[in-house]
């Protein structure tokens, strides 16, 4: 190695044994230790003795760049970067080599471990070399909040942020606030055997949101575009009309004359609502609202009975959609669950036999405000049911592609509280409870024993089917596991314990926001321990079922933490923005305009005319850069010199060089070394804006090297960078496999998407063992 | 999951099947009739050998012996240009798709049984990974005759209307390679969508959809009394549901209810008004086809005559 | 058993490793992803079964002895109970398979001249197909058909050629070429020294047992 300019410190985390259980630290010190090179080791180096390292030997060796051999930068890229500049040095001087989660998580063999991770660190020595110092970006932070999302995690949220003197926008689809919580009926308590009634708790928090000075409540209302950054989002919301105004004194007498009923999905579909209505007697807000759908004046009729008995004159049908602009500086997603769908499970004839239903139907079915009005009725005769048997994990703790991995956590308690509520109110009617493992856990337990108490009777084992014998009665077939009994089990009525899965809202909001969302489809969180209600985006945060299965108190615990974590970020006033976004060489611009395509709208002309781009809507991700003729744009910190720098120092014969865009496509190579799976050591991942900024120069750089193939993989379609980078991405492929000629066929590009992390490793895997990298 | 709308109509190497070549080859000409009227491409290759199917389950053949003789098969496809390897029996379906998914990942496999065609001096049977995918390459006839229900149902003759039917979905088609059928493979519809498109009425579902048929390769011949047994609770529940014609989709099924419905009514002293046919005889029969000639009735077991002659056929 | 017994007559189905777990993994005859210690002992295979619903074959405890790596599992007679149905392959929630799972377990016993009584009356079965190309259906099987089966079919059976001919189909089998190709190929394969290793293990049970009759009959 030729390396002359200033004095660089290596850093290299054991992490504990993470790390340095698989690679040798001392080999690797002694392998690339130079006089101009100092390299340290540190158990923890992210703990503040291990920081206190790094700052102190800034200082004594006179460090001007460091590279950081940890974990993946998407953990502590902030924190060292921080680190080293309460020493004085720009920010920018660093570099992390990934040896974690891209090399000792997923190559087991030390050897190979080892040699991988001397090359990744060359590689970062190589390129920090070449840094550049960046001006921080400063923005102040907008004072207010939005909470997306109204159930009980959004409600108790935006109810602390609102206490704590922080305006809050919440932002609800539907027409009342309340969410799953309100259609409970009862909640299971850790600390008591009873069961408490869940509007009795909901509903003065729904009221106090509907009157506080420091909440705007938007019901109805979806978000439709999120634009801007941490501190300073700029919010497009979209209020679908409700046909009714805000002075409706809900009195009720719309209803009463309304001659169209509807199915009631708040009471299991039950036809017992008119098409104009309030969802429950509690509703925030308390103004009825017609469902354009069946209402026979909006869907082309001449009706307008309901018009004529209004008082207040709150009947409106002309009320359109209405677009509403709103400044936030922190977002809360607290989008909430979806109840598994059940029908996935033909075997157990949901939807095929009526006295099959859910726990949240039998919610219901329970609940006093339910179309029952409380009383125990199966539904294909309202007939009190003698015989009830649950099935536990439908939808849950099953690998199969119907099912979801996880378990839902809450379901077992569900079941065990609607078994105590039947016993407690039904005595002649029998409850089984077939399950895998019963989850009470902590303190939950006392409520299990009690329910045991009981006498509900348990069955260890997953049924294998549930079968209609005449009159509607059933029958489900399980196996007794401790008995060894094939069971036939007669049922008047089968309650199925469904998944709770991530809401198809918060798969939407996900994407509006461009955060990472986890292999099941829940928002992933920054660190599970140390950041649990923080996003994969800065100012954003998640509480709630929108971030795993969890229960009503496990979610109010959360909510009031990402209320806390929102306040702490707005009252910092200010924040730094990551500098490595585009960057112009005005002397090479040519004014030709065609960088203006920016989608996120980033770039324009200044008073001067100049090109100008805006430094709090530019993600960096590469798509002007691509765009300019004349190279006149680059991303700061991704200077091709910078990146074949990094190449030379990385990549040995025989090795496969990845560009992975460093979203979607880092965090799922990420989640191979989470997920213990495993590729070749000879697969050398360099990290870039998207692949866009991806040149003829570096490949041939790389093949100059030996390397057998180069792979690019770029952001799925459907995020929101995804849609507009990868076409061009793929553009740029297609361009360099010509431009390469022959060695064009080792060339190859995909799409990576979190959940299929397997995929990618395979991909790695097979490229890495291809005879010809073809 | 397979699409409906991506299964092909062009390019079907029909693949012959031991079990209805020998027991009830009406199920062929009934497919090959069908096909004709429903303008399928597709070609029957006198080159094409036994899948092994029935020796591997019997747990004769090995993995290794199976897939050399399948890549032979994959082979002559190749070779004739119909890669849309069809079959009739459901073993074969399995076979064949395993086989292939195995030589496309197993890269020793793939060599160990390339060595032995180039010592052969077969050098022209060569499996070239990929050559062939185990999922856009492999079907069963019930899925073409699926995709052409609009076709099926326009051409009909017959008035099926009160004609009780219910379906039994062969087992190796959709629960092997469960992620990879058509619908969900805890409730099969595939056949039931075809009869419906004829105006069948059809029984959806019913207690032991899923069960086997009970012929369970061995099971047939050495544990004869257990595999009467599942047999006759599957009909038990068949009769249970009021039904008069089941259809099913693979040979092995067809002898199991066809053959042993006769068996079953003198061992366990019952008698069941059922009769039995293949999807694609049913097909065929509503297509126009002569019901000896053509569909082959005559071989089985049950005699449909009485029913043909309800439905308006005369035999 | 016999001196002939070999440790496995096919690396590819029953590869030998230290464990159960690991041979029934490494089979060929088990998909890549089959969850074997994942499993939960919950049961949804036994409830499926069909074998288990008429015999005292649990498909649950099979996983469960091969986990605990319980070798006498190859000699449970139970095993030869499985359909092949692939429903407990289906139905199981951690990608499990007992049906592949036993498969590997029956080559198993197969390898320890276990469960030949069954395979015996296969072997024409392998030497039929590498003549014609097609599978034939063992005498014995044929036979028990014949008993079972009224008129109507031992008619047809009679007739194949001619039902064939009218409903426009022609003969059965592979044409000319293909069957030696298809020798050839088994040969390669090692399919008939497997078979002729498993016929003279076959051999060497019966005369075993025709000793043991022997020495009964002396101590009588």
């Amino acid at each position: 190695m030729s390396l002359s300019n200033g004095q660089i410190g290596v850093f290299i985390c054991h992490c504990g044994g993470n790390i340095s259980d698989v690679i040798d630290i001392q080999s690797v010190k002694q392998e690339i230790e130079l006089d101009n090179i100092s390299v340290f080791d540190c158990e923890y180096l992210c703990s503040n003795i291990g920081q206190d390292l790094i700052r102190k030997s800034i200082d004594k060796h006179s460090l001007d760049k460091i590279v950081i051999g940890a974990c993946t930068p998407a953990k502590h890229e902030k924190l060292f970067r921080k680190c080293i500049e309460d020493v004085g040095l720009n920010a920018s001087m660093l570099e992390i080599a990934n040896l974690r989660e891209q090399c000792s998580w997923v190559h087991p063999d030390n050897l190979a471990a080892t040699n991988k991770s001397i090359s990744l660190l060359i590689g970062k020595i190589k390129r920090v070399q070449l840094a550049l110092p960046l001006t921080p970006i400063q923005v102040s932070i907008n004072p207010n909040a939005m909470v997306i999302g109204g159930g009980i995690a959004g409600i108790n949220s935006a109810l602390n942020l609102a206490n704590n003197g922080i305006h809050t926008y919440l932002i609800e689809k539907d027409v009342t606030i309340g969410g799953n919580t309100a259609k409970i009926g009862k909640i299971f308590s850790p600390e008591k055997l009873a069961e408490e009634c869940a509007m009795c708790s909901l509903s003065p928090l729904m009221n106090e949101i509907g009157t506080h000075p420091n909440i705007t409540l938007l019901t109805h209302s979806e978000v439709e575009n999120v634009s801007g950054s941490a501190g300073d989002f700029k919010v497009n919301i979209r209020k679908k009309p409700r046909y009714v105004k805000d002075n409706c004194m809900a009195c009720g007498r719309c209803s009463e004359v309304c001659p169209v009923y509807v199915e009631n999905d708040f009471n299991c579909g039950v036809k017992d609502k008119k098409a104009i209505s309030m969802r429950f007697a509690q509703s925030v807000p308390q103004v009825y609202s017609i469902d354009s759908d069946h209402c026979i004046e909006l869907t082309g009729g001449e009706c307008g009975i309901c018009r004529n008995v209004c008082k207040v004159d709150a009947i409106d049908f002309e009320q359109r959609d209405e677009n509403i602009e709103l400044d936030v500086g922190a977002i809360i997603v607290a989008t909430g669950f979806d109840e598994y769908d059940a029908s996935k499970k033909p075997q157990y004839g949901y939807g095929v036999f009526e006295n099959v239903v859910t726990q949240m139907d039998l919610a219901r079915i329970l609940g006093v405000n339910g179309p029952t009005l409380g009383k125990l009725a199966r539904p294909s005769d309202n007939s009190v049911p003698k015989n009830i048997v649950m099935i536990q994990c439908v939808g849950s703790r099953d690998e199969d592609t119907s099912g979801n991995r996880y378990c839902s956590r809450y379901c077992c308690m569900a079941a065990l509280k609607h078994a105590s509520l039947i016993a407690k109110k039904y005595p002649d009617t029998n409850v089984t409870i077939c399950y895998i493992d019963i989850r009470a856990f902590g303190l939950y337990e006392n409520y299990y024993r009690a329910v045991q108490d009981m006498g509900i009777s348990f069955v260890r084992g997953r049924p294998a089917e549930v079968v209609q014998k005449a009159n509607h009665s059933l029958v489900v077939k399980v196996e007794d596991t401790l008995t060894q009994e094939l069971k036939e089990m007669p049922a008047d009525m089968v309650v199925l314990s469904s998944a709770m899965e991530a809401s198809s809202g918060t798969k939407q909001i996900a994407n509006i926001l461009n955060v990472t969302l986890n292999e099941d489809g829940f928002v992933k969180e920054k660190h599970s321990k140390l950041k649990p209600v923080d996003t994969s985006r800065d100012g954003i945060f998640v509480c709630g079922t929108a971030q795993s299965p969890k229960d009503v108190t496990d979610t109010i615990a959360q909510s009031g933490l990402a209320a806390a974590r929102t306040s702490v970020f707005i009252s910092d006033n200010e924040i730094r923005l990551d500098p490595q976004i585009a960057q112009i060489d005005h002397s090479l611009c040519n004014n030709c305009d065609e960088c203006f395509k920016c989608p996120f709208g980033g770039i324009s002309k200044d008073v001067s005319g100049k090109v100008s781009i805006n430094p709090l809507v530019c993600n960096g991700c590469g798509y002007c850069a691509k765009l300019c003729s004349k190279s006149a744009i680059s991303i700061a910190g991704y200077k091709e010199e910078q990146i074949i720098a990094e190449i030379d120092g990385v990549i040995e014969k025989g090795d496969v060089l990845v560009f992975l865009s460093r979203g979607i496509p880092y965090a799922t190579a990420d989640n191979i070394g989470n997920s213990v799976a495993q590729y070749p050591a000879n697969v050398k991942i360099v990290q870039v804006p998207t692949t866009t900024i991806a040149t003829k120069a570096m490949i041939e750089h790389a093949f100059k090297h030996g390397s057998r193939a180069v792979l690019m993989v770029e952001e799925p379609t459907d995020n929101p960078i995804g849609a507009f980078i990868y076409p061009l991405a793929f553009e740029n492929f297609k361009d360099l496999k010509n431009e390469l000629g022959e060695t064009g066929a080792k060339l190859h590009f995909k799409k990576a998407y979190i959940p299929h992390y397997r995929g990618l490793a395979e991909i790695f895997t097979s490229l890495a063992q291809m005879e010809d990298g073809k | 999951m397979k699409q409906i709308e991506n299964i092909p109509d062009r390019g079907i190497l029909l693949f012959k099947s031991c079990l209805v070549s020998v027991e009830y080859p009406g199920i062929e000409s009934s497919t090959t009739y069908a096909f004709d009227k429903l303008d399928v491409d597709y070609l029957v290759s006198d080159e094409q050998s036994c899948c092994t199917g029935l020796g591997y389950y019997f747990d004769l053949f090995d993995q290794m012996s199976t897939t050399a003789v399948a890549a032979r098969n994959f082979a002559v496809a190749k070779k004739n240009g119909y890669t849309n390897i069809t079959t009739m029996c459901s073993t074969c379906y399995a076979i064949n798709k395993e086989t292939c998914a195995l030589l496309n990942s197993n890269e020793e496999v793939r060599s160990n049984v390339n060595t032995v065609f180039e010592n052969a001096e077969l050098d022209d049977l060569t499996y070239k990974q990929n050559s062939l995918d185990e999922v856009d390459n492999f079907y069963h006839v019930v899925e073409i005759l699926l995709s052409k229900t609009q076709h099926i149902g326009k051409l009909n003759t017959i008035d099926f209307s009160d004609v009780h039917v219910a379906t039994h979905h062969a087992c190796h088609y959709y629960k092997v390679q469960y992620d990879d059928m058509i619908g969900n493979p805890n409730h099969p519809l595939l056949i039931d969508t075809i009869a419906k498109s004829c105006g069948a009425d059809v029984v959806e579902w019913y207690e032991d959809k899923t069960l086997t048929c009970g012929a369970g390769f061995s099971q047939r011949h050495i544990n004869r009394k257990m595999s009467l047994e599942v047999t006759h609770a599957k009909l038990e529940s068949l009769k249970n549901a009021g039904v008069e014609l089941v259809i099913h989709m693979c040979p092995n099924c067809q002898i199991q209810y066809d053959r042993y419905q006769p068996v079953i009514e003198k061992e366990f002293g019952t008698k069941y008004d059922l009769v039995h046919m293949n999807i694609a005889q049913f097909v065929a029969l509503a297509l126009g086809a002569d019901p000896v000639k053509v569909c082959g009735f005559q071989t089985h077991s049950v005699p449909l005559d009485e029913f043909l002659d309800r439905i308006g056929i005369s035999v | 058993m016999t001196d002939m017994m070999a440790d496995t007559l096919s690396e590819y189905d029953t590869p030998i490793c230290d464990t159960l777990a690991e041979t029934v993994k490494k089979s060929l005859r088990t998909s890549d992803t089959i969850g074997i210690e994942r499993c939960l002992q919950c049961g949804a295979c036994t409830a499926s079964c069909p074998a288990a619903k008429f015999t005292d074959y649990n498909p649950r405890k099979i996983i469960k002895r091969v986990m605990e790596n319980d070798i006498s599992v190859i000699e449970d007679e139970s095993i030869w109970n499985c359909f092949y149905c692939y429903t407990c392959h289906l139905r199981c929630p951690r990608n499990n398979s007992p049906t592949q799972v036993v498969q590997v377990l029956r080559q198993m016993a197969i390898n320890k001249g276990i469960g030949l009584d069954k395979l015996e009356v296969l072997f024409e079965y392998g030497d039929a197909f590498a003549e014609l190309g097609v599978s034939k259906i063992p005498d014995l099987y044929v036979g028990q058909m014949e008993d079972d089966f009224d008129m109507r079919w031992h008619e047809f059976k009679n007739n194949l050629d001619s039902v064939r001919s009218e409903l426009g189909l022609g003969t059965v089998g592979v044409k000319d070429t293909g069957r030696g190709e298809i020798r050839a190929i088994l040969a390669g394969i090692g399919f008939f020294d497997r078979q002729e290793k498993l016929k003279q293990m076959a051999e060497a049970e019966l005369n075993t047992s025709d000793e043991k009759g022997g020495i009964t009959n002396e101590t009588n």
